[in-house]
């Protein structure tokens, strides 16, 4: 825990504030263009990611001593979207990602007791329900699971209860494709949200049984249409001996699946934890050309703005989220998309939500293939 | 009433609750710069975000009121400790909110800026009239404003020459605002002398010790389309001297950077990844441009000094090339890899003249070697800058190292206490930033003038309220 302490402290020590993390490259285009929403939306240095490890700085040298407003809109209010590591890694040789130290700084936090109430909320509610937005309910959903197919189609919280339309866009894309899948009967918050806001031993009873489930059903590939869920799996659980891949790597390594063009100009929009965690940014591309034309963002793959949804923002600074959101929908309009599509259902809500006054509309990868499939 | 124990109150009333705080934690985000192996962490009590000119003459007058130091700061990248508060209760001025684009006139060739517009900002908003600003070999996110406030003089761009800022306005501790050059008779802020004694130049160089700076106009320089990239590799930093003379002599080259082959160059070219090992330990980095007709004959010139200069012509990829225009011409971006080199970076700026050079490089390596300092954590640049009056170079002798190691940061503290006063015995035109610990032995040796520095910062600041204790 000391030597932790201490590569923490390194890694800190490591940031010479040079605050090129907080735009994206500028010479390929020469274009001012912030990359660090929080830091863009707050103002304060708190908000960049310097400001954040000095911070930390004093957290772990015992100089902050209290859960001050500040202290904890600076360190939760942010999406460990990455962007900032991605530019910063480019240019110094820091060890520790900057995405990993905020959560560590996060689980500090919380051991401390210094938690958002928004958070421990959710908490609650998984402890209560198994899903992130405490919903008594279960997706009900036209599947024609089968018992012991190699193929699981791991739903997630968010497709499940706030934009099924993606997780019934990828049932039906099994079934169109004749693909034999099997759904978890008992599935559970993957955990994604609580390791991220610092609550990492309330995840570990989650991960375990989804593991236990896995192993039971029998899969050999588990397919994700939230990314979230995917990085989890692969950054936080044990190791299952299974293939853990997206759906847009699923769909993309089929080949042809006969689909037509849906006449559409979309601009696609990296997710975070799909893009700078996982490194995937051409499948959702090479997928999305099948169906529509695509507009590259000026923003885009390592360098994508986020959307303003992950890493708690969404639950806690509903305002900061939505914002986010926008920047990315005027981005969007900018290079004349009619819609913005994702591949991620966390982005998809925050989008639309924010795109609803913009009259932009919103789609995940899924449900453009979904459409342009032969019925 | 108290006025310290209630100016967050008052100064809530005057840039809105959301743009002033004093909570410990966002003050915490301001505590520190890459300085802290001299500069302790120290944070200030309050931080404002004014979002104009009016909203800083009623912060300032009312910490003057209450005596309370101010610490301009701008975009938020500082080095040497130069926003780090040096006394309790010290205000944080940031300035970033504070971002716009003036004016830019391209028939005048100037930039009117206030203190959150960075260099890439402008550099976006110039580009489109084949112009750009002088850049500092500084992050591309660093103020215009504040970095030619603090010196005026640029060299990624040796014929930019020095004296890049023309007039400014600065509103003072008593709410007085002064304004320099030509800004000071008419709307035309476009020129910088003429009005009794160099105002501009005067105010320069005290980082942040005389008032508050809330817009300037710089000069713009032109953007060719004809260009050339040479890289030449020497043994040693004597050699090239004279190739250097000649270049600056015949007002040949808009950018010529003698670096070793293990720090800047990397930046250079924009990678990490070559066999710099393998090269000369010396590279001259040069940039020739030019209209039509004189683009080709200098050219033509350069090749010929660069037959008789003794060194190598280097081969290197054509996207090492693109990265130097870029870096030289559009703002550092890839030459703060150097940052990436060990973690963290010291140097020494200075100005001097080039029959120098290998002198200053000498010293350096034998200082760093007497404190303990390994040899391949030393190294060195030079840029001459035109018009080469007095073979004017900036000279900076950089330490690149981890910073966590807190017994090397103890070498660098035996390395500056020796190297300042080395330096200064050796003789230099002066250093690139003003700051605690080199000052000292300056003000020792500058005579009376230092006495009328300190009575002329009493007459605009009485109460010693502006970046107090960061000069003397």
């Amino acid at each position: 825990m000391e030597l932790e302490r201490e590569e923490i402290l390194s890694a800190i020590y490591h940031c010479v504030k040079c605050k090129l993390c907080s735009i994206s490259s500028f010479h390929p285009n020469e274009e001012w263009l912030p990359l660090c929403p929080s830091g863009q939306f707050y103002g304060y240095q708190a908000f960049y990611a310097p400001g954040r490890l000095e911070i930390f700085r004093e957290i772990l040298e015992g100089e902050l001593s209290e859960p001050t407003e500040g202290l904890l809109k600076a360190v939760y209010a942010c999406t460990l979207c990455g962007a900032c590591y991605e530019k910063c890694k480019q240019i110094t040789s820091v060890g520790i990602s900057l995405p990993e130290l905020f959560e560590k700084q996060r689980e500090e936090l919380v051991k401390k007791g210094w938690a958002l109430d928004a958070h421990k909320n959710i908490a609650e509610k998984i402890k209560e329900t198994r899903n992130a937005y405490g919903e008594k309910h279960k997706y009900k959903y036209e599947a024609k699971s089968v018992y012991g197919a190699e193929v699981l189609y791991y739903i997630g919280c968010t497709a499940r209860y706030r934009v099924p339309e993606i997780a019934d866009a990828m049932l039906e894309i099994f079934d169109k494709l004749g693909i034999k899948y099997q759904v978890m009967e008992d599935e559970w918050c993957c955990g994604s949200v609580l390791l991220r806001t610092g609550r990492v031993e309330d995840a570990k009873a989650l991960m375990a049984h989804n593991v236990e489930e896995i192993k039971n059903s029998g899969a050999k590939t588990v397919v994700f249409t939230c990314p979230g869920c995917l990085m989890t799996f692969k950054k936080n659980y044990p190791d299952m001996a299974v293939e853990l891949v997206h759906s847009t790597q699923f769909l993309t390594r089929l080949g042809d699946m006969k689909v037509k063009k849906l006449g559409m100009e979309v601009a696609y929009h990296d997710p975070c934890h799909l893009g700078r965690d996982l490194g995937i940014y051409e499948e959702p591309r090479a997928l999305l050309k099948e169906v529509a034309d695509v507009k590259e963002l000026k923003r885009e793959r390592e360098q994508a703005w986020c959307c303003g949804s992950g890493g708690g923002v969404k639950s806690a600074y509903d305002d900061f989220a939505l914002w986010s959101a926008g920047e990315r929908i005027k981005e969007a309009k900018e290079v004349g998309a009619e819609a913005i599509v994702s591949a991620c259902p966390f982005c998809k809500r925050n989008l639309r939500e924010a795109g609803e006054k913009e009259e932009m509309k919103v789609f995940d990868v899924v449900e453009l293939v979904n459409r342009s499939l032969e019925g | 009433m108290n006025m310290n124990q209630n100016f967050l109150k008052f100064v809530h009333a005057i840039v809105g609750e959301e743009n002033a705080t004093d909570d410990r934690a966002i003050c915490a985000s301001y505590s520190r710069d890459q300085h802290w192996h001299f500069v302790p962490a120290m944070n200030p009590a309050y931080v404002v975000r004014p979002a104009n000119k009016e909203e800083v003459r009623k912060v300032l007058m009312l910490a003057n009121e209450g005596k309370i130091p101010v610490i301009p700061y701008s975009t938020g990248i500082n080095v040497r400790g130069l926003t780090i508060p040096v006394h309790e209760g010290s205000i944080l001025l940031d300035l970033s909110r504070m971002n716009r684009i003036v004016e830019i006139n391209p028939e005048m060739k100037t930039a009117t800026v206030e203190p959150g517009v960075t260099f890439g900002m402008l550099l976006e908003k110039t580009r489109k009239y084949q112009l750009r600003p002088a850049f500092p070999d500084a992050p591309l996110t660093v103020s215009v404003l504040a970095n030619y406030y603090l010196r005026g003089i640029y060299q990624t761009a040796a014929a930019d020459g020095h004296d890049h800022t023309l007039s400014y306005e600065m509103v003072l501790p008593n709410g007085e605002t002064i304004k320099t050059g030509s800004r000071s008779l008419s709307g035309m802020p476009y020129f910088r002398y003429g009005v009794g004694p160099d105002f501009t130049g005067v105010f320069c160089a005290h980082p942040g010790t005389c008032g508050v700076v809330t817009e300037l106009t710089a000069k713009l320089y032109r953007l060719y389309d004809n260009r050339n990239v040479y890289f030449i590799g020497f043994d040693d930093v004597s050699t090239p001297t004279k190739f250097i003379y000649n270049l600056m002599h015949d007002e040949l080259a808009a950018s010529i950077r003698l670096v070793d082959n293990q720090s800047w160059l990397k930046g250079i070219c924009g990678t990490f990844d070559y066999r710099y090992e393998e090269l000369p330990k010396f590279v001259l980095c040069m940039l020739v441009e030019g209209v039509d007709g004189i683009f080709e004959a200098k050219d033509k010139l350069v090749g010929d000094y660069i037959k008789e200069s003794g060194g190598k012509v280097l081969e290197f990829p054509e996207e090492f090339k693109r990265t130097f225009e870029e870096e030289s011409l559009g703002g550092a971006e890839k030459s703060c890899m150097v940052f990436g080199l060990r973690g963290n970076y010291h140097c020494i700026g200075l100005y001097g003249p080039l029959t120098l050079a290998a002198k200053y490089y000498e010293l350096h390596e034998k200082t760093a070697l007497e404190v303990g300092i390994p040899t391949d954590h030393v190294h060195f640049y030079l840029d001459p800058i035109y018009s080469f009056h007095g073979q004017l170079c900036y000279v900076e002798l950089d330490i690149f190292y981890d910073g966590s190691d807190l017994r090397f940061g103890e070498k660098l503290r035996n390395y500056n206490e020796k190297q300042f006063k080395r330096l200064l015995d050796l003789g230099i035109y002066g250093w690139f930033r003003p700051y605690a610990g080199i000052i000292e032995p300056t003000v020792a040796r500058i005579g009376y003038l230092a006495e009328v520095w300190k009575k002329f910062l009493k007459v605009l600041d009485p109460n010693a309220i502006m970046n107090r204790g960061k000069l003397f």
